[in-house]
């Protein structure tokens, strides 16, 4: 089993006993690669191997990372301070690398029939 | 070895991305919630280090996010699983999620990756050898024969294989690291 080393602090700046020290549980992220890994050639499934979701973990924090800095460049363009996901899909629709992403921040936006994001910063206190 | 222990029933995680999603992430009906995201609270603290302090970050970017990175996974293991197929392998593995993402136009990625990577799997031999050997003798000789980094640790061999993780792991940290 993982366990947290105390050098853990360093390699990655969160350690829980659930992650190990990497910033995103590996059990939850080897599970969504299943979801898309599909089949062999002969019909069983495709094997994961155990460096697989590490190597995600730090790929999926340096993606999020990403967008999060992309969306925040959106909010300071309509002069706010929160990060509303008209701002995440704004960055989505603005770069390239995440054309992959439209339909998700698309199905996204259509749900909520919000308002425009300038509004939202009244809430602010409410938010975290 | 690489699978973090599960928590029991679902975890902390699951109870933040719990709440009801406005219509989100559709067609995923009869999947539970905490088999198609990662942890909410995870990636909100990812999302937090890498704006200033003065910035908040509302509940639905959060979860708009969540669902981005699911999808990332799912784009970059797709690729990495049709390579396998035209290769007739039947494991996906680290490197082939690194030729995923550099032909996906994530190259910016890999190097920090590769870091990455090198780490853990000093960190894996560290850990092994540590458990397995008595006395810093056997310790120093196993890590003698252990990999590039052995030449920059040898010389601290009787303080611990922690200590040594620290000695060459400090530098990489700030290479690979694009955080802040």
């Amino acid at each position: 089993m993982r366990q947290a080393r105390p050098y853990s602090g360093i390699f990655c700046g969160g350690v829980s006993a659930r992650t190990g020290p990497h910033a995103l549980p590996l059990a939850r992220i080897k599970k969504i690669m299943k979801r898309s890994a599909g089949e062999t050639a002969d019909g069983g499934a495709r094997m994961i191997s155990g460096e697989a979701p590490v190597v995600f973990s730090k790929a999926c924090e340096l993606f999020i990372a990403e967008l999060t800095r992309r969306a925040w460049a959106a909010t300071l363009e309509g002069k706010r301070r929160t990060v509303h996901k008209e701002d995440v899909a704004t960055a989505v629709q603005n770069t390239d690398l995440f054309d992959f992403l439209v339909d998700v921040v698309m199905a996204d936006a259509g749900g909520g029939g919000h308002a425009a994001a300038g509004q939202y910063d009244e809430d602010d206190g409410a938010l975290e | 070895m690489a699978d973090a222990p599960a928590s029991p029933g679902g975890g902390g995680g699951s109870h933040e991305s719990g709440s009801p999603r406005g219509g989100g992430g559709g067609g995923g009906g009869g999947v539970r919630e905490q088999d198609r995201f990662l942890p909410i609270a995870n990636i909100s603290r990812i999302m937090k280090k890498a704006i200033p302090a003065n910035g908040k970050i509302a509940k639905d970017a959060k979860e708009t996010v969540q669902e981005c990175v699911s999808e990332f996974i799912s784009f970059i293991t797709s690729e990495a699983s049709d390579k396998c197929q035209r290769e007739k392998r039947k494991t996906i593995n680290g490197d082939d999620l690194l030729w995923a993402m550099a032909t996906l136009g994530f190259e910016d990625y890999i190097e920090p990756l590769k870091v990455y990577l090198q780490k853990y799997r000093e960190m894996e031999g560290d850990s092994k050898l540590t458990a397995k050997a008595g006395d810093g003798s056997i310790k120093k000789d196993a890590l003698g024969h252990g990999g590039a980094s052995s030449s920059a640790t040898q010389g601290m061999g009787q303080q611990g294989a922690y200590n040594q993780a620290m000695g060459y792991m400090q530098p990489q940290y700030h290479n690979g690291d694009i955080s802040n």
